[in-house]
């Protein structure tokens, strides 16, 4: 663990913090929590991927085995992040380019015989909110286990994260972030794709954040936020809410806002004067 | 060989000395060397020609120890000769310092370093990502920025290195068949949004053939067919480049027509990526040698996260 840990904190909320090489993570309330950061793909990893993907594009660093587990062990509900799946969904979301403005002239200069229009989404927007699954040991005869997997079912919910809660200073027993995806848009922005959690003694929170910013034209926010309080006996509930934000440059200097890219450097500044196009509230209730 | 008078050596040789430690010079020291340089680069071509055995190196965004690391590990200059393709700046903690100490080498050393331009090498991307900010830290004011980046104006676009390795930051452009093509325009400006002097800064080649054109405008993608077109025009064996991250710190592309070179480790102390150097020795033979970070003195570790209660 990078930050002090109060041991007598640690040990009241009856946690345990590990480390092993790239792993680090912590076990509470019958949750393991884990986070594994790596270097950027290798040439050849990068080959499989796009053959995978069916595309010849990625992001210029691709943090491929990095991951965020959490796991519920009695359950086995297992919440996880990754490149993979989140890349999976912009190939799927495709949405169209977003062009800034230079582009417009670049079409007339080379021959039309020798031109290809790049039209993918190079801003690597995805809709990914996590993977889940319930992974079940199943005794079959003679001691032999075999695995059963099977998908999660969040429900649509009116609940909310408890973000007082939140904003109340318990000691924070564990924290990571770790980043997915980046690209630097060839210096015409950014696209970032990160995840962080804190876990306290009564409960872990997390945020998955894509954020965008096409320099000169749009900034993006995506954010999927889960919280889960720790119930003693009742069966753990994950809340999940997911809430998308989105302006053009030109839309925000309209409203007073600066139109320098400089100005936007950090989303959790300026998120509150993006417009929300979406929110969604849903849970997942952890039967044993 | 230089034109600098020899007492003035001294003096320029402590400030390498003080560079090599990443200190910094002072305002007005900076103001007298980007003079002189100034003049030596405005005499260097569009397409400067270079002789081996030379040592080509990449992107090194502000890395300053990880330059230092090249040095040691490529050999000092000028027992050395070097050739550096571009994005001194930005992104890394010490811009001003890897900058500076690059132009004092030139100025030091003008016939054995040869200083290109990179896409980074400019007024509005540095005011994005990193150099402005840092010179307004380390000065207090923009002066400092003002100086280098009106200096960055005069840097060389491309080198060719014994008539057959052709360098240059990004790539190849629809509006340049040959290197008198290059040769003949005027480059002492701010790099455009765009035409030819912007897609040699910005390109990258691609697995498709032709000319691709991103909505996101910067700089053409350039296919196998169009490198072997322009080396076969222009009786040249390979293209080396830098700008874009490779884990290995070199890639071969195009049937080995085209080279990319990046030259910061672990690039924004994070990436994990290798950096590497081309050596072309007498016999224009290659070598590419891969080095990993420097062990860090004092710089902010990014990957140890300081807990915060986001919401």
């Amino acid at each position: 663990m990078d930050l002090e840990v109060d041991e007598n904190d640690l040990k009241a909320a009856g946690a345990e913090l590990f480390t092993d090489g790239v792993r680090r993570g912590i076990r509470i309330n019958g949750w393991l929590i884990e986070s594994r950061r790596h270097s950027i793909l290798n040439s050849s990893t990068i080959q499989e991927w796009e053959q995978k993907l069916d595309t010849s594009h990625l992001p210029e660093m691709v943090f491929g085995e990095n991951t965020l587990i959490l796991k519920h062990l009695t359950s086995g509900t297992k919440i996880h992040f990754n490149a993979f799946d989140a890349l999976r969904g912009w190939k799927k979301e495709a949405l169209p380019p977003v062009e800034v403005p230079a582009a417009a002239k670049w079409k007339f200069r080379s021959k039309p015989s020798e031109q290809v229009i790049l039209d993918y989404d190079y801003t690597f927007t995805t809709p990914y909110v996590g993977s889940g699954s319930v992974e079940i040991d199943k005794d079959l005869n003679g001691g032999e286990i075999s695995k059963e997997t099977r998908d999660i079912l969040w429900e649509d919910c009116k609940d909310q994260i408890d973000v007082i809660a939140l904003a109340s200073k318990e000691p924070i027993l564990f924290y990571d972030e770790v980043v997915l995806y980046e690209d630097e848009l060839a210096d015409n922005g950014v696209s970032l794709l990160t995840v962080k959690v804190r876990v306290m003694p009564s409960s872990w929170f997390l945020l998955l954040r894509f954020w965008l910013r096409v320099d000169g034209v749009l900034i993006r926010l995506r954010e999927t936020r889960m919280h889960c309080v720790f119930g003693g006996s009742t069966n753990p509930v994950i809340l999940r809410e997911s809430c998308w934000r989105e302006s053009t440059f030109q839309a925000l200097s309209a409203k007073g806002h600066p139109f320098d890219s400089a100005a936007y450097g950090d989303p959790s500044i300026i998120s509150q004067k993006l417009p929300i196009i979406m929110h969604t509230t849903q849970k997942l209730v952890i039967s044993s | 060989m230089d034109s600098v008078p020899s007492n003035s050596h001294g003096n320029l040789d402590e400030q390498i000395a003080q560079l090599m430690q990443c200190k910094p010079l002072s305002e007005q020291e900076v103001r007298v060397l980007c003079d002189k340089a100034k003049e030596i680069l405005m005499e260097e071509s569009n397409v400067q020609p270079v002789k081996s055995p030379v040592t080509i190196c990449g992107d090194i965004h502000g890395q300053f120890h990880d330059l230092a690391e090249l040095f040691r590990i490529g050999g000092k200059c000028p027992d050395t000769n070097y050739l550096f393709m571009g994005d001194y700046v930005d992104r890394g903690y010490y811009s001003v310092e890897t900058v500076t100490l690059l132009v004092a080498l030139k100025v030091r050393y003008r016939q054995r370093i040869t200083i290109l331009r990179g896409n980074h090498e400019s007024r509005q991307i540095t005011q994005v990502y990193g150099f402005y900010d840092e010179c307004l830290r380390k000065y207090g004011s923009a002066n400092v920025w003002k100086i280098f980046t009106d200096l960055f104006d005069y840097f060389p676009l491309t080198a060719l290195v014994e008539s057959e390795i052709f360098c240059l930051h990004g790539g190849l452009s629809p509006s340049i068949e040959t290197l008198d093509n290059i040769r003949n325009f005027d480059r002492v400006q701010e790099v455009p949004h765009e035409g030819p002097m912007c897609d040699l800064l910005w390109s990258d080649p691609d697995d498709r053939c032709g000319w691709g054109i991103s909505p996101r405008g910067a700089g053409y993608t350039f296919g196998q067919d169009i490198s072997e077109q322009f080396n076969h025009t222009n009786n040249l064996k390979l293209i080396a480049r830098a700008h874009q991250l490779v884990m290995e710190g070199y890639n071969w592309g195009h049937d080995q027509k085209v080279v990319t070179i990046f030259s910061a480790p672990n690039y924004c102390y994070r990436c994990g990526n290798m950096a590497s150097i081309l050596e072309v020795d007498d016999c224009k033979g290659h070598t590419f040698i891969q080095f990993e970070p420097a062990p860090r003195r004092g710089e902010p570790d990014v990957t140890r996260r300081t807990p915060d209660y986001f919401l």
